[in-house]
């Protein structure tokens, strides 16, 4: 298991390095899909070992420490922020990186540093192995994606063509800093993977290097190392307690004390690094990267790493002010950034605030700290990576074909691009459509906040079922543009032609996992998810959601529903059958006949509520309301206790 | 009885149920406006008719679309009956309407567009009103199911009259009726023409009106869960409900989407969102 572990680690990383010096795309494709290949299996082998079994921990082989390593790799990361920091005349991100560091070395030359048991530097159970499933599968997925991506991406940007290498080698970078990630049990080698994977997406998002994306690129940088920086201090608080640095240790129950100010300070890296409010501009910022980076960002990376070290966090939050203030920086995130969705126009931004509020589900879960919810939790994050994966992608795709992100321009999709529209389809059922993947949990999340006792318990199914509304307003907008339909010409017709095999590939391949998993809910919940959830909690109701076969019935027949539409539909001869105009001409093109022989325009905007919700004020306000919790929270750990 | 005979029993009942109420309420509405008004069962011979007739197809999406708003429509109340959880109800019946919206939305109609927008601006104003409605209800009874709800001891209404005066509003919006009517109309004069159904005929308009029934025979059975002491106690409620909605719709006119949006709103968290705190602060 140590030997795989490693190997899941250290492969990525080698694959990294040799593609930054591989410029030759006819020598990276290979590279990518061969390693993308090697990945996979490794995971996949990772988890047979494992066996689905309880929790285990292990060193590395031989019973090597990476001590030294880790804190060489931190310095180094530090030195390449202060020095791209000053290049671009900011201050405080290197002063944070800097404060960070300082921290490590006081501990280690202090020497308050506590021991590390070389047989649990990892730590391996049924979340871990979701994670790395998601990684290992649907990460590699999108680093095949780019392969086709990249190509017409930068047939249309050529500027930033011969940077191409650091992209590929900045995704297996990143997957190797997540697989570290998930199976750290020693919290310092966790952060050096955090830190590794703030790193990754702070080169990702600026990879243009315009002007637009070196300033999201340092915003998401900053709110990150804000992050880690309460992560170094939960090290430091952490450093002299009797279990020392032992994550699984730390979360195997309700915790007070130094403890809870600890959990507080990880809480609050989870959730700047799950894009939380205060925190959620530097995600939405992320959109203009390249849609791989958004994709890798958002389904399986990234956020997910937030949202994961929370559920592990959930055990000990379980009870706690600290652990209610979380929950309601997740709920009140979720509903207000489902307000700014719906009066959102660029589609990659509608997909993104989905991602924001999504998160904000699992964080909600994982403040209350029942094993009901956990289930909650991890349900999201498999559905959300597969479905969202897969959104970005086809979004990204669609991109490179009509030139625009704008939901409007999406209209009669179904006529131009066909099988990317029942690509698409698939991917917004998985996202939203009623009886699906991340409605399940809205249902299980709003059956457990019922037994939530008091004002609070109110507060969140109030707030579930106003956000859970909101979702279907903005899905079904994009959905009324994407079915809608109109003749189209035989040049038009032959655009989607031109999309590689690569993103046929991939796209295809997520939207039958889509599919499969749905299908399979009640096997996962009985097999992985629901076994996990209960072994996480020492106590608290053992409760699980229950799927009936009903209910199974139905998800599978939404989610096949409208992807099955658009195969039948596309197989159809559409004939301008004109439609109701009042008497007055008009054509597909929507030119009408107007008073004394004139003729106007019509164009058909979808509603973006204009005058009753003001996107940009719900931001700020959400932004106030979420910070002032999230103080309270950090407050309430440190003092309170 | 087993669940499937329930299933089964909504799934014939229900939409004979609609037809006679939409017959009634058109002998009620002409009989306020001092008309006679048509037959009893009209309604079953206006769908009969238009499943006669030729159904002009705007394009290929609008009838699978349809049919999976009727089926699913039906679907719902099979579900609700045979003791499918109700929270899960909310979100399955939310998907059945939405079907109706994306048909309309596919026709590149400006009317029917128009039509769509709005319903989907409606499906926004009601849907949190259901989540909540759902959710009370199980907090006041402990029970899941609808034959959970029903055998529960305690009388829900009384508990939730907060959630059954935001019922009344949202029932508006269900039935279609001034002034919320704003996705449809009936009177093809006004500015929306008909709205959604514009670009509908013949056997497609005949699924609308038939989701319509099964939609009617779920809010009855939804004003149920609220009498659930008896069933005839929630149909007669259901029935004054009923009327007491042909009332407003005669003597008012149609609202803009944005009156609709924020009265729905502020009626279902003020009126709701103020029971179910008062229920969690009450510590029930």
């Amino acid at each position: 298991m140590g030997a795989l572990v490693a190997f899941l680690i250290a492969f990525p990383l080698l694959v990294g390095a040799v593609l930054l010096v591989v410029t030759r795309p006819s020598v990276r494709n290979p590279i990518v899909l061969v390693a993308s290949a090697v990945i996979a299996v490794a995971a996949i082998a990772t988890v047979v070992t494992f066996g689905n079994g309880d929790a285990i921990f292990f060193g590395l082989p031989g019973g090597v420490v990476p001590g030294y390593l880790l804190l060489a790799a931190e310095i180094a990361m530090t030195a390449f922020i202060v020095v791209v920091g000053l290049q671009h005349g900011r201050v405080l991100a290197p002063a944070m990186a800097l404060a960070q560091l300082t921290i490590a070395l006081f501990l280690e030359i202090t020497g308050r540093m506590p021991e590390v048991d070389p047989q649990r530097l990892f730590w391996f159970d049924r979340l871990s192995m979701v994670m790395v499933l998601i990684i290992g599968l649907i990460g590699t997925l999108i680093c095949v994606n780019a392969v086709g991506y990249m190509r017409d991406y930068h047939r249309a940007s050529p500027m930033t063509k011969g940077r191409r290498n650091v992209f590929f080698s900045l995704l297996f970078v990143f997957l190797a800093g997540m697989f570290g990630l998930v199976v750290s049990n020693d919290l310092p080698m966790m952060l050096v993977f955090w830190e590794i994977t703030t790193l990754c997406s702070f080169l990702l998002i600026g990879y243009t290097r315009t002007e637009e994306t070196i300033g999201y690129a340092f915003k998401a940088l900053n709110m990150n190392l804000l992050g880690g920086l309460g992560f170094g201090l939960a090290i430091a608080l952490l450093a002299n307690q009797p279990n020392g640095l032992d994550l699984a240790k730390l979360t195997a129950g309700p915790v007070s004390g130094t403890l809870l100010a600890a959990v507080a300070l990880l809480a609050f890296a989870g959730i700047t690094k799950s894009a939380q409010m205060p925190f959620s501009s530097w995600l939405i910022g992320a959109m203009y990267a390249p849609s791989p980076t958004s994709a890798l960002l958002h389904s399986s990376t990234m956020v997910k790493a937030g949202v994961f070290l929370l559920l592990r966090l959930s055990p000990a939050m379980s009870g706690s002010t600290v652990g209610y203030l979380v929950t309601f920086v997740g709920l009140v995130t979720f509903l207000m950034v489902s307000l700014v969705a719906v009066t959102e126009q660029n589609t990659k931004k509608v997909l993104a605030y989905s991602t924001i509020g999504s998160l904000g589900l699992i964080v909600g879960c994982a403040g209350i700290g029942t094993p009901e919810l956990a289930w909650v939790g991890v349900m999201i994050i498999i559905f959300h990576a597969l479905a969202k994966g897969l959104m970005f992608l086809v979004v990204g795709t669609i991109e490179n074909r009509l030139y625009t992100k704008d939901m409007e321009n999406f209209d009669t999709l179904i006529s131009r691009l066909p099988r990317v529209s029942v690509l698409a389809l698939a991917g917004i059922a998985g996202m939203f459509i009623a009886p699906f993947g991340i409605v399940v949990a809205k249902w299980a999340a709003i059956k457990a906040f019922l037994l939530v006792p008091g004002g609070q318990g109110a507060a969140m199914i109030v707030i579930m079922a106003f956000g859970s509304s909101l979702t279907l307003f903005y899905w079904g907008k994009l959905l009324i543009k994407v079915l809608s339909m109109r003749s189209v010409s035989d040049y038009e017709r032959s655009i989607e032609s031109r999309i590689s095999r690569y993103e046929w590939l991939t796209e295809g391949a997520l939207a039958a996992g889509v599919i499969a998993v749905t299908a399979s809910i009640g096997l996962i919940s009985d097999k992985v998810v629901g076994p996990y959830a209960l072994s996480a909690f020492a106590s608290g109701p053992r409760t699980l959601p229950v799927i009936d076969p009903a209910m199974l019935v139905v998800m599978l027949a939404a989610v096949l529903f409208l992807p099955l539409v658009a195969v039948w539909a596309s197989r159809r001869r559409y004939d301008e059958a004109d439609f109701y105009t009042s008497g007055r001409s008009a054509n597909s093109g929507h030119v009408m006949g107007a008073a004394l022989g004139s003729s106007r325009s019509v164009s058909l905007r979808n509603y973006y509520l204009d005058g009753v919700i003001n996107g940009a004020l719900m931001f700020r306000v959400g932004t106030l309301a979420c910070g002032g919790i999230l103080a309270a929270m950090v407050v309430t750990g440190m003092v309170v206790r | 009885m087993s669940p499937v005979v329930y299933a089964i029993l909504f799934l014939v009942v229900a939409p004979i149920f609609g037809g006679f109420l939409a017959g009634v309420d058109r002998i009620v509405s002409a009989r306020m406006q001092g008309r006679v008004g048509p037959p009893l069962l009209q309604p079953f011979y206006d769908v009969g008719k238009l499943l006669q007739k030729q159904a002009r197809q705007v394009n290929p999406v609008v009838e699978p679309l349809l049919l999976g708003h009727v089926g699913f429509m039906a679907v719902t109340g099979a579900l609700l009956l045979s003791g499918t959880d109700l929270i899960f109800i909310a979100f399955v019946f939310a998907l059945a309407a939405l079907l109706l919206v994306l048909a309309a939305g596919s026709v590149n109609s400006p009317y029917s567009f128009a039509g769509a927008e709005r319903e989907l601006v409606v499906l926004l104003a009601s849907e949190p009103f259901f989540i909540l409605m759902m959710a009370s209800v199980c907090k006041v009874t402990g029970a899941s199911t609808y034959a959970g709800v029903l055998a529960s001891p305690q009388l829900v209404a009384v508990q939730l009259p907060g959630v059954l005066l935001a019922f009344l509003l949202v029932a508006t919006i269900k039935l279609r009726k001034s002034p919320f009517d704003i996705s449809i109309s009936h009177h093809p004069h006004q500015e929306l023409v008909s709205g959604l159904t514009t670009d509908m005929s013949g056997r497609l308009l005949a699924y609308v009106e038939v989701a319509h029934w099964y939609e009617s025979a779920l809010l009855c059975a939804f004003m149920v869960l609220l009498f659930n002491w008896s069933i005839p106690l929630g149909l007669l409620c259901f029935a004054i409900a009923y009327a007491l909605e042909v009332l407003v719709d005669n003597s008012t006119s149609r609202a803009k989407w944005q009156l609709v949006l924020r009265s729905t709103w502020a009626a279902t968290l003020l009126f709701s969102g103020g029971n179910v705190l008062a229920l969690f602060l009450l510590g029930r």
